[in-house]
């Protein structure tokens, strides 16, 4: 065995900690539709049984679009089932999760290209015509 | 040491002795006093048959006192149960119990004897506001009774409020709560409550008394 | 003081982009426990914060916070130590022993004097000096003299916090926390035994990002960790409101994952976070592998009764006093019933 994640663990019951959720993600959709106002949440903060973070992730199911970004270790972005849903999944260097979040928006703006570096690349485009 | 360890420790401990040591002291002067004499022929045994009916029949109110007793009688019985499961199903009070019991039984669910809780602190004010405004009532009242209606109803209301929180730490209410509970113990022997264990006592010697004079019970 | 670079720079000149950048920042927000939405105020703040430098100072300790922090995954503690503060003196950590080692501390209280942070884990004797020295001076010397010119304490652990075990009655050391004997200096308590890494880590990247300390509650614990009970934030709470219990390690209960109280959970007066935080990269925290908890995180808890007595067990002290009680009542029942039976006597024979 070389990994916790060996260990194999028996989900018993049924503690109800993902509907409310669900429930929080469909009014940040009404938000989103109203307002154009984004939602985060940061699903390390909330209590989770064990099984309930993966019955979550079945829930909200996987959509049309996965991004994978490589920054600081990797990144997953992915659309779920449920436009505008999307779910993001951080990893350090050493590819443990160091963050988990749902956001609520038409896309997350980790995805948009950045100023900074758009401004850094033209320069390394500029000094390579050069 | 904090409010909380004060409370579960030399607080409840100094009350529990109080209690232990008061009830026994009352229950032993009372065994121990001389009997009445008897100045007139028994009519009847007057034996334990006689106190065990008394004890029953004295459960239910007389038949011609059923109307003006009614609304008092149904308030009495429900605050007494509502009393005995908000002390004795609550888990966490059954653990308490288990500690020096050293057995336990099965509780009910919190949501329960939450509104348990609530019903009893409601029908404990309703008595006393019956208390206050019944001119009979309010004659034949004194210190001890709404003493002794306060010292009950406060270990109720604190922990009712201890699931509520209003922004206190759990900690503070659970102390407050356990130091009502010690108020509690420490007059409980020495007042009117005091008929927690003297109830059937009282009674079953005023159904002895009574059928040695031949009175109808 | 030496111009030090600011987190930006040092992430520019790593190669990490503004993704990356974004990244770090979304995953320090979630460290510090802040909502999302304050997400661009921290990469402000990151981006031109600068990095302090740490000295950390072990006293009566068993290096279990070490331990927590140097196996915490969360932004990695490497990245922290070399990136984000400058560790200038940590006895366990640092290749440089003795001399050299006393030397690198005082360079850095001088060089960054009033500014540095002074991170401290386990209690300090107060009884004889020599129960606990570092190149000869005693615990009590070395934390008055290094804290001098700090701008902040942090008391790492629950026996720097509060005293812990070496404080645990009967203190044969005397054993004292920081903040017992730092009074002139803000003092941020991380109590835990050990503390859960992230908030130790927390607690920098806050003084880092923000360059002030978090807020803390009464015991000085950052309340964005340490404001709300285990009991509160634990999965199994349903079970506690519905009456389900486990009543032994091995019953069904226990199997089905019902609530620990009964076997002496003190989540209901524990205040830290490792209900959602967790142990060992988020994997899970003792009442989900089946153990109570024992309430690490507060004052004195080594003396609060047995970790397996449920938190409602009364203090009775012992048996034989509530029988001694018992005794006094009859004694005292006896010579009421006695004087009540010469009063009885009495008017009898009036009558």
């Amino acid at each position: 065995m070389t990994s916790v994640d060996e260990i194999p663990v028996q989900v018993v019951g049924q503690h109800g900690n993902v509907r409310p959720i669900l429930n929080e993600i469909m009014h940040a959709l009404d938000r989103l539709l109203e307002s154009d106002e984004p939602t985060i949440i940061d699903l390390a903060g909330l209590p989770f049984a064990p099984g309930e973070l993966e019955e979550l992730e079945a829930t909200l199911g996987t959509g049309e679009l996965t991004a994978e970004l490589d920054a600081l270790g990797s990144s997953r972005i992915r659309e779920t089932a449920y436009p505008g849903v999307w779910w993001l999944e951080h990893r350090n260097a050493h590819n443990e999760v160091v963050g988990r979040y749902l956001e609520i928006t038409r896309t997350p703006e980790i995805l948009s290209s950045q100023e900074a570096d758009i401004v850094a690349g033209r320069a390394r485009l500029e000094d390579r015509i050069e | 040491m904090d409010l909380l360890e004060f409370a579960r420790g030399p607080a409840l401990q100094i009350a529990a002795y109080v209690l232990v040591a008061g009830t026994i002291w009352r229950l032993v002067a009372i065994i121990l006093l001389k009997e009445k004499p008897e100045f007139s022929e028994p009519r009847g045994p007057g034996g334990l048959g006689a106190a065990l009916k008394v004890i029953y029949t004295r459960a239910f109110t007389a038949p011609v006192f059923k109307k003006a007793t009614l609304y008092p009688k149904i308030l009495g019985y429900v605050m007494h149960v509502g009393l005995f499961a908000t002390v004795f199903l609550f888990v966490p009070h059954i653990v308490f119990f288990q500690g020096f019991l050293g057995f336990d039984w099965p509780g009910l669910p919190n949501s329960a004897i939450f509104v348990t809780g609530v019903v009893t602190v409601g029908t404990a004010i309703a008595l006393l506001v019956r208390r206050m405004t019944s001119p009979v009532l309010k004659l034949i009242s004194n210190f001890d009774d709404y003493f002794s209606w306060l010292v009950t109803v406060l270990p109720l209301v604190t922990g009712l409020l201890i699931p509520i929180r209003f922004g206190i730490r759990y900690e503070t209410l659970l102390a407050v709560h356990i130091l009502s509970v010690a108020l509690l113990f420490i007059w409980l022997p020495f007042g009117k409550l005091g008929h927690t264990f003297l109830v059937f006592i009282t009674r079953g010697t005023t159904g002895m008394a009574f059928e040695r004079r031949g009175a109808k019970t | 003081m030496k111009r030090t670079p600011t987190v930006g720079e040092i992430l520019r000149a790593k190669g990490v982009s503004r993704r990356g950048f974004l990244k770090y920042c979304a995953t320090t927000a979630s460290l510090l426990a802040l909502p999302p939405a304050m997400i661009p105020r921290i990469a402000r703040a990151i981006e031109n914060a600068r990095r302090p430098s740490v000295i950390w100072l072990s006293f009566q300790e068993c290096t279990g916070c070490t331990e927590s922090l140097t196996r915490s995954a969360s932004p990695t503690v490497e990245g922290l130590i070399f990136d984000a503060i400058s560790l200038d003196y940590h006895h366990t950590l640092q290749a440089a022993s003795g001399e050299q080692a006393e030397a690198a501390r005082h360079a850095a209280m001088e060089e960054n004097d009033g500014g540095y942070l002074v991170l401290v884990d386990g209690s300090i004797p107060t009884g004889n000096p020599g129960f606990s020295t570092i190149a000869g001076i005693s615990n009590r010397d070395m934390l008055m003299d290094t804290v001098k010119g700090a701008a902040a304490v942090v008391a790492i652990g629950s026996c720097a916090a509060f005293g812990g075990i070496p404080g645990a009655n009967p203190n044969p050391t005397g054993a004292v926390s920081v903040s017992e004997l730092v009074k002139d200096k803000p003092v941020v308590n991380v109590p835990g035994c050990p503390p859960i890494a992230m908030v130790m880590t927390a607690v920098l990247t806050q003084f880092l990002t923000f360059g002030q300390l978090p807020e803390l509650d009464k015991f000085g614990r950052p309340l964005a960790f340490f404001g709300k009970t285990i009991h509160d934030r634990c999965y199994r709470r349903p079970f506690y409101e519905q009456g389900k219990f486990a009543e032994s390690f091995d019953d069904e209960g226990a199997k089905a994952g019902w609530c620990l109280y009964k076997l002496g959970c003190k989540g209901p007066t524990t205040y830290n976070a490792c209900a959602t935080v967790k142990w060992n990269s988020g994997t899970s925290f003792p009442i989900e592998s089946g153990h109570p908890c024992l309430g690490c995180s507060e004052p004195g808890f080594w003396d609060k009764g047995g970790f397996y007595q449920p938190l409602s067990t009364g203090h009775f002290g012992s048996g034989a006093k509530l029988a001694g009680a018992a005794a006094a009542g009859v004694a005292l029942g006896v010579a009421a019933a006695a004087a009540g039976r010469r009063r009885q006597a009495k008017i009898t024979k009036e009558a």
